[in-house]
């Protein structure tokens, strides 16, 4: 395969990739369903964060939060199923099962233990030890900077980690099952080894039900952009849209066999931040995959960067000492 | 007591009636093509065939099995194709509400430890009565409801307790398995019966 320049790099050399917007096939079908698959995301944004700036404060609360996700994530089940992108990332019984699975593990046994040792201890400092008054500078911003602000910061944390994820060995493992996905569906985002979950802290939280309105502001977006990453069905997404905010085209690339190709679009909201490090490809990608695209079974996922960490380190220092023959002349 | 009382979780057998005048090999040859995917091994030997997968591809039409056989046998009516497959996945779905009840349980006993300690550190300093959260201007003229603060200051020690991780979740995702188990079984029999139809008889 020849692949195409895109900037520095080759990209598609070796599996198919599509790159450039103009290349990517749009929403068949009449102009209801074109309209309705153009404007769903702007709309669904722009009313979630409608619902959280108003929401009285009997109803802002992280439970709400947990309840709308669930609601949004059935609703695009069903877009799945109307409109999916590729046929051969239909949802089956056993996909199914799989990421449910995962998404289970998420909201039971990780979310108890990051409740022990976990992210949720940043809750619990905001909640009984936050000096609110040394605050007030940004608590006074207009609310809708304060949750911009809130989810570009993250934003920009969980790029870093993931592009770190991506270049150095140790995070790698950990992550690299989540890369043997080879098709992406509305839960795939869960799937992966339960290390990588609690190192990017996917859990759900949630035992504190107050949260300051900017934060539930900016976890709105975070859904209302961020899910659609991993997500089988053709939008006609904006040009802005498209040039802000990370999709699933862009996410797909970023879960290519194509080596080169995976190394692109980390961020999980803003591709801009992409844009701005020169990591940020568009384009897509319809196989998936690691191997050849090898589907894993759950208890492969559940041990491969153990046993995969173990044959490094055996390769790596276990030779010298126990293998190889070393070639002394005896005497 | 026999295995085959309980194997039916993960075990699909039926029968199909195939075309009077089809002989085995034809029948195989027809169903080779689900048997070509990767990770599939086939064996074949006289009218029996038997496979293997491992890491199936996710649209692989019968991914969802793990291995089997499959018979052409005579009968009275004419050759008939007898199958007998397993699937780790339906097993595996027929354990996961274990699975989450186990991890309710966990939540609950982990809970229980955990109480004496809140308890003892229940005393917490009252906060200071009277801050004001800022809003800013813009967002009180369009209409956004005034932040309020995050507690009653230290009064409602009770709420203390229903902070603790509750094992509903668990309950829910284990109610949720056991449902899937059932469609599970069901659709996937008809489906494998209905792919297998249409390879040998085209219908």
């Amino acid at each position: 395969m020849d692949g195409i320049r895109v900037g520095k790099r080759l990209i598609g050399t070796q599996s198919p990739v599509t790159v450039g917007w103009d290349n990517i096939p749009r929403v068949e079908g009449g102009p209801v369903k074109q309209f309705i698959f153009t404007w769903f995301q702007p709309t669904m944004l722009f009313a979630l964060i409608a619902f959280w700036y108003y929401a009285p404060n009997s109803i802002a609360k992280a439970s709400t939060a947990i309840g709308i996700g669930i609601g949004f994530k059935v609703l695009l089940l069903a877009l799945e199923w109307v409109n999916p992108r590729y046929e051969s990332w239909r949802l089956t019984w056993k996909e199914m099962v799989t990421d449910l699975f995962y998404v289970g593990l998420g909201y039971t046994l990780l979310n108890v233990i990051e409740y022990y040792i976990g992210s949720d201890a940043v809750i619990e400092a905001v909640q009984h030890s936050f000096d609110w008054d040394k605050l007030a500078w940004f608590t006074g911003l207009p609310l809708l900077v304060q949750a911009l602000l809130i989810s570009l910061i993250f934003d920009f944390g969980q790029y870093w980690m993931h592009r770190g994820m991506h270049n150095w060995y140790p995070l790698w493992l950990p992550h690299s099952v989540h890369h043997y996905i080879t098709q992406l569906n509305i839960n795939k985002g869960a799937v992966g080894n339960p290390v990588e979950l609690l190192l990017i802290g996917i859990g759900i939280g949630g035992f504190f039900d107050f949260l300051p309105r900017a934060v539930l502001l900016a976890g709105a977006i975070g859904l209302a952009i961020g899910t659609y990453q991993h997500i089988n069905v053709r939008f006609n997404s904006p040009r802005w849209w498209r040039f802000l905010f990370n999709t699933t085209e862009h996410h797909s690339l970023h879960h290519s066999q194509d080596f080169e190709s995976t190394r692109s679009n980390y961020s999980n909201t803003y591709i801009f931040i992409d844009r701005i490090f020169g990591t940020c490809i568009d384009g897509e990608a319809e196989l998936l995959g690691m191997e050849g695209g090898r589907r894993m079974s759950i208890r492969e996922q559940m041990t491969y960067p153990f046993t995969e960490g173990w044959k490094t380190i055996k390769e790596r220092f276990g030779k010298e000492r126990f293998g190889a023959p070393v070639a002394v002349p005896a005497e | 007591m026999s295995a085959r009382f309980i194997d039916w979780i993960w075990h699909i057998r039926g029968t199909l009636a195939l075309a009077p005048e089809q002989s085995s090999d034809e029948a195989f040859g027809r169903l080779d093509p689900l048997f070509r995917q990767t990770g599939t091994s086939q064996d074949r030997a006289n009218d029996t065939l038997t496979f293997r997968k491992k890491d199936q591809a996710a649209q692989d039409k019968m991914s969802v099995f793990d291995g089997g056989v499959l018979q052409i046998e005579k009968g009275v009516a004419g050759p008939v194709l007898r199958y007998h497959l397993t699937s780790r996945a339906l097993l595996f779905c027929f354990l996961a509400p274990l699975l989450f009840l186990g991890f309710a349980g966990l939540t609950v006993a982990i809970g229980k430890l955990e109480k004496p300690a809140t308890e003892a550190s229940g005393k917490k300093k009252p906060d200071k009565k009277d801050i004001e959260l800022p809003q800013n201007p813009i967002d009180k003229a369009l209409g956004s409801p005034a932040p309020e603060k995050p507690k009653k200051d230290g009064t409602d020690k009770s709420k203390e307790d229903d902070k603790k991780p509750s094992p509903t979740s668990a309950y829910v995702f284990a109610a949720i398995f056991a449902a899937l188990y059932v469609v599970g079984r069901i659709l996937e029999a008809r489906l494998v019966k209905g792919l297998f139809r249409k390879s040998l008889l085209g219908t």
